[in-house]
């Protein structure tokens, strides 16, 4: 009999609540729109998880996801909130794609990469930007992430309308990418792309770094406790603005991954709310690098479910964000309750 | 010219109003120490239940009231793990906007959705004779009830904050909770009736937007308003006239950006459309340096337990 | 006016433990009516746990306290108010962004539940405001006034109560010399007027100049009660600082290189409240000795420490190290590189990453360990033996260097900071307190640390309040009152009688 310690078990009974709990609250919509729970989340699971299409179909979906995820672990690790990913996708997007025919040229794969190293430098400028605001001006980062998301979402509105419109300047979308900038696929028979290989990659180096580098000390340090890095002699405003330029690197990089894999061309707002899921895979991989697939997969799951759940059950697709919201709330919970538990 | 501006005070003013509601509730919440950046979530959920609401009782009445009781039921999750539970502020707030947000567009696509139809909106307030007046017509008596009721907020927070042991003890419990407990004020309950109130006038920003100003619900239709508004709040320095000020710029900004995208319409619109997000940006950064909130903004309070007695 | 013979306020063997510590062990005095008693004692003397039971802030373990000749036991601080236990803190319970009038009428039904009376209570205070001088003063922001105004709003507050027994808690420690005379006054009218005062200060001359009788308590115990004049100034002092002169431990008289380690020159700092925690402060410190640093909180040792870590820059003034040729401020991370190690005084807030395990805590300050840093790339192994070996030499008891700091008691954490801090050889050792709060044996080993460090060439800074201690272990001793400098002096030059007087204000 293993004994297990009578807090270790506290919080094994607090993770399956908080579980059962969070998988709960969508089956009051799916009952509210007329539905059987049950059969809803069978049929969810069993495509997801059971059929080909549908576990690679979670599988694609999870690669920007855990891009953009792994981003805001990187930024909320240092202490600070990056709620940008958004933005900071679309703007590696515009920036990886203006330079698409720069790159084009180049010989296999050095535009590829070429490409995607532009991808996480649009994305990290931003993202610096706003830890320089934070950490010069004492910006909050919250409202400036904000306000940069939807200024650029309006840049990216006017350049698929405007100079990087397709050319028979009908639709509001661009010209698509040279094919030597398209990231192959991976997996015959499904939309599985190189992307995924760029982003376990990511995963791997950023655990790297944080794990095994200095800089990766001084950033954790840095957002456990600010008084004590200071004391250290750690420059904390350094560490924030770098901080911010890996996270916005990676969301910027999940956006370059995202139009050379699927998409093909820059669309209206091609990956809507992946910056605040992201944030709730942060959370639930408890800001480490390496559960971040994970999580990162299982909200896929949560999205192609969704969408299952949309054309099956007619359970709207915003179920998503909803679901998104109670695990943040139940690992908050989990989280004080521990806390308490500990203290008493 | 005169009507140009006469025309944008007007609809800036109308504009700003949605904003003014949640600037001013997360004002009091804060001045009480607590932030809620989840106000986008509430004004999208309060946004759905006011169109549900209106259509469902027939008039504008019900869509407010739908709305603030969800806006009060939103807040109410944010207090209990902010205040009771010591949950991170900014992290309960951000899974309130997405929660909010999932909320409104499962809403919205279940009922209203289904079969749109007009929503009953709010008209404007008939003042006879004063709203024939050249000037002051359009600006002052031209508007629907919500906007008179959001700048009567305003004042009487004005006046109710530094005159009232509310507003007084509010103040404390922000500044310095601890200071606040020993004389005997009761912190944490403060704390709740702020955030709960700061729950409710963002529902009634959401409610605006879809009663009075767009007489619509589109999903997405906040549009970064929850955010606005806190940024509003920096910018008012705390003070509730100064963030209906602000949030006055923010509505005359917009409202001058649809202006200038008619006026120059060489200019691709989606640089207007950006322009009141870049002032945004840049009052962000002149002000954040320089004004300084409640000191104890962000930290949650307990009352120092009494030491067990000896046995 | 003829005051009841009974004591307002008895005290009868009033205990208190906080774990292993005896904060106040077998406490008994007495206060009569109209009566001032000082209260006498160091740092650790027990003087706040004691004020605190008194006032209701916490229950003593054993003990009876009777108030006005019922046995009481208040258990708020609200029961205590309203019995007439009036208590001015030290550090004063007020919002600093409110206005005077706005503090004084927070909480208090008197002035109105639904709008401020604000009017009716100047009207009602006005009298003691006049009293204290405060009274044109109601519309002034509270962290706009000068700490003495601050205080007088806090006794303000409480007098409005109409208290039967004011306690002052280091009344004196905020007020500039000016300021002084008026307290006293105000103690003895209301003394006249039939209100008893007891007075908690470390100052002895200021309780010898207002106080009619006088406890001296040490190391939480009760060592005298006498009458002002009872007994000679030295015998005072002997009680308060202990009367065993330590044997000073025979070791190698300090060679003195003439090279400085450091120079402090004419430094002046100010707090945010404007007084000054620093008032033109010089002095060198060489290697091969230990330099202490006296005093009780409050009188700018926390701010002298910050700015020879480089975490605080001073108004006017220079702080120079030997390796800094320019003489301007250098932040933390400068000081460190150049050789200087700190060990904070508030080790949680400051020092530790509690939430991390004991090899990223040493980590936290030797990330210039080329040992474990090949040019950004750590060696867990190399920093896993070189903290094993940390435990084993410095004798900490963890479960590993995985473990948890919060996992680890208070001597073993300091341990593990004394380690990080004594590592590499640093040139400089700044110790702020580095033996609060420990138990005998690990404060004789952080001592017999940083004496083999002074030993080895360095030059160690040590702030402590506990004068014993320091004699144990000084070469040179220095004294900040009142954010000025007493000193340095060799240790055979001095007594601690002449260190203790420094202390309590002469």
């Amino acid at each position: 009999m293993i004994k297990i310690d009578s807090n270790l078990r506290f919080q094994m009974w607090l993770a399956l609540s908080v579980t059962v709990v969070t998988a709960l609250i969508p089956a009051i919509f799916i009952l509210m729109a007329g539905k059987n729970p049950v059969t809803a989340y069978t049929s969810l699971l069993a495509y997801t998880l059971g059929t080909f299409n549908g576990f690679f179909e979670v599988v694609t979906q999870s690669i920007p996801l855990a891009l953009v995820g792994l981003g805001v672990a990187v930024a909320f690790r240092a202490g600070v909130f990056n709620i940008g990913g958004d933005g900071q996708l679309l703007f590696g997007a515009i920036v990886s794609f203006a330079l698409a025919p720069v790159f084009g040229d180049w010989p296999m794969p050095f535009g590829l990469i070429a490409y995607l190293a532009a991808g996480f430098i649009g994305g990290g400028v931003l993202g610096a930007f706003v830890g320089w605001l934070k950490a010069r001006y004492r910006a909050s980062e919250i409202i400036s992430t904000i306000v940069l998301n939807l200024i650029v979402l309006q840049l990216l509105a006017w350049l698929i309308r405007g100079p990087f419109q397709e050319p028979a300047k009908t639709m509001p979308w661009s010209d698509y990418l040279p094919e030597t900038l398209l990231l192959p696929n991976l997996i015959d028979g499904t939309r599985v792309h190189y992307g995924l290989v760029v982003a376990l990659a990511a995963v791997v180096v950023v655990a790297v770094v944080i794990r095994k580098t200095s800089f990766g000390f001084k950033l954790t340090a840095v957002g456990q406790n600010p008084f004590a890095a200071r004391y250290a002699g750690l420059r904390e405003g350094r560490v924030v603005v770098w901080a911010m330029l890996v996270s916005g690197g990676l969301a910027g990089l999940a956006g370059s991954v995202q139009v050379a894999g699927i998409l093909e061309r820059l669309q209206d707002d091609f990956a809507p709310g992946y910056g605040q899921a992201a944030i709730a895979i942060a959370l639930m991989a408890r800001l480490s690098p390496v559960l971040v697939p994970f999580t990162a997969l299982l909200f896929a799951i949560f999205y192609v479910g969704a969408g299952v759940l949309q054309r099956e059950a007619n359970v709207p697709f915003p179920i998503v964000h909803i679901i998104e919201g109670v695990v943040i709330l139940g690992f908050l919970c989990f989280d004080a309750l521990s806390r308490k538990r500990s203290l008493a | 010219m005169d009507i140009v501006i006469v025309s944008l005070l007007a609809a800036g003013i109308r504009l700003s109003v949605s904003i003014v509601f949640a600037a001013l509730g997360e004002l009091v919440s804060e001045r009480a120490g607590i932030m809620n950046v989840g106000l986008e979530g509430i004004m999208l959920f309060a946004a759905f239940l006011a169109a549900f609401g209106a259509v469902y009782t027939g008039t504008p009445w019900g869509g407010v009231a739908f709305a603030l009781l969800g806006g009060i039921a939103l807040a109410a999750i944010h207090a209990i793990f902010v205040i009771y539970l010591c949950a991170d502020q900014i992290v309960s707030g951000l899974a309130l906007v997405l929660l909010g947000g999932g909320l409104s567009g499962v809403g919205y696509r279940l009922t209203i959705g289904r079969s749109p139809g007009e929503i009953p909106a709010f008209a404007p307030v008939d003042f006879g004779v004063l709203s024939k007046l050249p000037v002051l017509g359009p600006v002052v008596f031209g508007h629907t009830v919500l906007v008179y009721v959001a700048f009567g907020m305003a004042f009487l927070l004005f006046f109710a904050m530094p005159r009232t042991a509310w507003g007084l003890e509010l103040r404390a419990s922000g500044e310095n909770p601890a200071a606040a407990d020993a004389a005997g004020v009761k912190v944490n309950s403060h704390r709740l009736a702020a955030v709960l109130f700061g729950g409710a006038m963002a529902a009634m920003g959401g409610a605006f937007l879809v009663l009075a100003q767009v007489n619509a619900f589109v999903e997405g239709m906040v549009a970064g308003r929850g955010f606005i508004a806190i940024a509003c709040v920096v910018f008012g320095a705390w003070h509730p006239l100064g963030v209906l000020l602000a949030c006055l710029g923010f509505g005359i900004t917009d409202a001058l950006q649809i202006r200038l995208q008619i006026w120059y319409p060489g200019v691709p619109y989606q640089f207007f459309v950006m322009l009141p997000y870049v002032v945004a940006l840049v009052t962000l950064v002149v002000f954040a340096s320089r004004s300084v909130g409640p000191a104890a903004l962000g930290l949650p309070f307990k009352t120092l337990r009494r030491v067990r007695k000896a046995r | 006016m003829a005051l009841p013979d009974q004591p307002l306020l008895e005290l009868e063997g009033v205990t208190k433990r906080f774990g292993r510590l005896v904060a106040n062990d077998g406490v008994g005095f007495s206060v009569g009516h109209g009566e001032v008693v000082g209260v006498l004692g160091e740092n650790g003397a027990g003087k706040s746990t004691l004020m605190n039971i008194i006032s209701g802030l916490i229950t003593p373990d054993e003990g009876i306290v009777r108030f006005d000749g019922k046995a009481m036991h208040f258990d708020s601080p609200r029961a205590a108010a309203e019995a007439g236990v009036g208590m001015v803190h030290q550090h004063f319970k007020l919002v600093g962004a409110l206005t005077v009038a706005e503090n004084l009428a927070l909480g208090d039904p008197r002035w109105g539940r639904g709008r401020l009376r604000l009017e009716r209570l100047k009207a009602d205070i006005l009298p003691i405001a006049e009293r204290l001088g405060m009274s044109t003063s109601f519309e002034r922001r509270v962290d706009r006034l000068t700490v003495g105004e601050q205080q007088r709003v806090e006794i303000m507050k409480v007098l409005s109560r109409k208290p039967k027994l004011l306690i002052l808690d280091e009344p004196t420690a905020v007020l500039s010399r000016e300021e002084r005379p008026a307290l006293f006054q105000m103690v003895a009218e209301l003394a006249g007027q039939g209100t008893a005062v007891l007075i908690i200060s470390h100052k002895l001359e200021d309780i010898l100049e207002s106080c009619r009788r006088v406890v001296v308590m040490r190391l939480g115990k009760v060592v005298s009660v006498s009458d002002v004049g009872g007994k000679s100034r030295d015998d005072l002092i002997r009680l308060l600082v202990g009367d065993d002169l330590p044997t000073l431990v025979p070791r190698t008289q300090s060679q003195t290189v003439p090279t400085r380690l450091l120079s402090v020159d004419s430094v002046s700092v100010r707090r945010s409240n404007g007084t000054l925690a620093l008032d033109g402060v010089s002095f060198e410190l060489y290697p091969g000795e230990v330099l202490a640093l006296c005093g009780v909180d409050g009188n700018g040792q926390t701010e002298l420490v910050q700015m020879l870590a480089g975490l605080l820059a001073p108004d006017s003034g220079s702080v120079r190290y030997w390796f800094d040729a320019g003489g301007g401020y250098l932040g933390p991370e400068r000081v460190r590189k150049g050789g200087v190690s700190h060990i904070p005084e508030d080790r949680l807030k400051d020092g530790v990453l509690a939430a991390s395990c004991l090899a990223d805590n040493y980590l936290l300050t030797q990330l210039n360990d080329t040992r474990f840093n090949k040019a950004g790339w750590l060696v867990p192994r190399v920093l896993r033996q070189v903290v094993e070996r940390a435990i084993d030499d410095f004798a900490i008891r963890a479960p590993g260097t995985e473990a948890l700091m919060s996992q680890l008691s208070g001597g073993n954490q300091q341990k593990l900071v004394l380690a990080r801090e004594l590592a590499n050889d640093p040139k400089v050792v700044i110790a702020a307190h580095p033996t609060r709060g420990l138990d005998v044996q690990t404060i004789a080993f952080v001592n017999n640390q940083l004496l083999l460090k002074r030993t080895a060439g360095a030059g160690v800074f040590l702030s402590s309040a506990d004068l014993n201690e320091v004699w144990q272990v000084a070469d040179r001793i220095m004294v900040l009152s009142a954010g000025r400098l007493h000193g340095p002096v060799r240790l055979s030059d001095t007594s601690l009688q002449e260190v203790g007087h420094w202390m309590t204000g002469r």
